[in-house]
């Protein structure tokens, strides 16, 4: 699903990010990366979905090479993955209802297959009655919801999320936790989250990785 | 009102330079229609030795037709004062005379080439094209013809500049959007798609504005000329095809534009 073979980042060539990190995430496996502030978390995530390139090493995400840099076929991997970000993303100009059906609008579903798919999952998360509604008008835990929302909607074969409870209350923390963890149970969605914050008493099984220095490895 | 915005801006420099596109349509359709006018009645006179072979085209242009002109009227005019022997003298010695028309109003450039190929032709004695004579009121058509030309491509250029601009004044506004549209896989023509509609948007409805303009224009030129180049002007002046060209440009302008700097943005 993800394999990583010494894989180096950086932004710049004077300092490396993540140095030589080896690793692989199997299907329907449930990871947390987690080190301290600055360590290169949320930079790791970043290249594996593109937004980063690599500067060394190999990447494969569903068996996509990510040092390969061809465009359209990093937006059909993008295609199959789910976003979750800490700052929720949601297209302001875009209603509730228009901001989940981007994935599926993106995919060239019909219109009436991704209204009722939107509205499965607004009922899932419990939105309903905010279907018409646009993010400014939602509380930080509900844009959140809807940001998970948008990607479960075209359903994923991986979901990233970055620091997804970063912003949130523990009520909200609680209730993405058990989205995540439904999403990866009941779906099989793999799924990996960036985090300082590990939730506990959630039942959720996982693997984790921490990053210290540049060098990732699975804790146990 | 950000969509309304972005719409005048991209109709604005679209219909000034429709505008100047069909002026410069209108002059052209009034050259051109001059041009055959003069054309059917203007002839270079050849003198040769031996009766012309024919020729198809001088100095680019097409021949149209060579006329001889009737040896026997010249003979007829002179032969009163003249005896028998030195008719018969005159009917071996009279050379001959071709009207040659062509297909194509020359300029006065173009005469001065002619002029020098039919020289070139062994048999032809003497070339008369009647340069002293040349149109000048067609020159000075050609002349006006250029200037709207070489305005209106000044006009195009600007308005590709400033259709650019906001174009790219958009992608700046948009740019989040773009990249959470990105991050799910949509491409940038996916993401892009809004402005591709407010500029096909703005094409009709400048296309249909100058095309309204330009009939409010013919329809009431008499204001705007004097009655001495309206006589120029044809009696029926239709102006379907040069709609359709309008529309075209209207389309492809902007769709060249767009596409240029997504290719631009692609590459980046």
């Amino acid at each position: 699903m993800i394999l990583a073979k010494n894989l180096t980042l950086s932004y710049d060539k004077r300092k490396n990010i993540i140095e030589d990190a080896n690793f692989r995430i199997k299907e329907k496996d449930f990871i947390f990366i987690s080190g301290s502030s600055g360590c290169g978390k949320s930079t790791l995530l970043k290249s594996f979905y593109g937004e980063l390139a690599i500067s060394k090493g190999n990447l494969f995400v569903n068996k996509y090479d990510l040092t390969k840099k061809k465009y359209s076929k990093l937006l059909s991997l993008r295609k199959d993955l789910g976003i979750v970000f800490q700052d929720y993303k949601l297209i302001q100009e875009y209603t509730i209802e228009e901001n989940i059906m981007l994935p599926l609008k993106v995919h060239n579903y019909a219109d009436d297959v991704s209204k009722a798919q939107v509205k499965k999952l607004l009922k899932h998360v419990r939105l309903g009655h905010k279907i018409g509604a646009y993010p400014a008008e939602l509380s930080g835990g509900e844009q959140q919801r809807v940001a998970v929302a948008r990607a479960l909607a075209h359903n994923p074969t991986i979901i990233f999320a970055d620091e997804p409870t970063g912003n949130l209350d523990d009520y909200s923390s609680d209730m993405i936790w058990t989205l995540l963890k439904n999403a990866n149970e009941h779906l099989g969605i793999t799924i990996v989250v960036v985090t300082h914050r590990i939730p506990t008493g959630m039942g959720i099984k996982y693997r984790r990785f921490n990053i210290e220095e540049g060098v990732v490895y699975e804790a146990s | 009102m950000k969509l309304l915005k972005s719409f005048v801006s991209i109709t604005f420099p679209l219909v000034v330079m429709l505008f100047m596109f069909s002026i410069y349509l209108v002059v052209t359709k009034v050259v051109d229609n001059y041009q055959k006018n003069i054309t059917n009645d203007y002839a270079i006179l050849a003198v040769t030795n031996t009766p012309l072979s024919a020729i198809k085209n001088i100095a680019g242009i097409a021949v149209k037709e060579i006329e001889p002109l009737s040896r026997d009227g010249i003979i007829k005019n002179v032969q009163q004062n003249l005896s028998d022997t030195s008719v018969d003298l005159l009917e071996k010695k009279l050379p001959y005379f071709y009207k040659i028309y062509l297909e194509e109003f020359p300029t006065s450039l173009t005469l001065e080439k002619i002029r020098k190929e039919l020289s070139l032709i062994s048999n032809i004695k003497k070339v008369e094209t009647f340069s002293n004579d040349h149109n000048k009121l067609y020159s000075l058509l050609v002349l006006v013809q250029n200037i709207i030309f070489i305005l209106f491509s000044a006009v195009l250029l600007l308005s590709i500049l400033l259709l650019s601009k906001q174009i790219k004044i958009w992608f700046f506004e948009h740019n989040e959007r773009i990249s959470i549209i990105q991050l799910h896989g949509g491409s940038l023509l996916y993401s892009s798609k809004p402005i591709l509609k407010i500029i096909l948007g703005s094409a009709i409805f400048s296309s249909i504005l100058s095309s309204v303009l330009l009939f409010v224009v013919i329809s009431n030129i008499h204001i705007v000329i004097t009655p001495e180049i309206i006589s120029l002007i044809p009696t029926t002046l239709s102006m379907e095809m040069e709609m359709l060209q309008i529309f075209l440009l209207a389309i492809l302008i902007p769709s060249i534009t767009f596409f240029g700097l997504l290719v631009k943005y692609k590459l980046q």
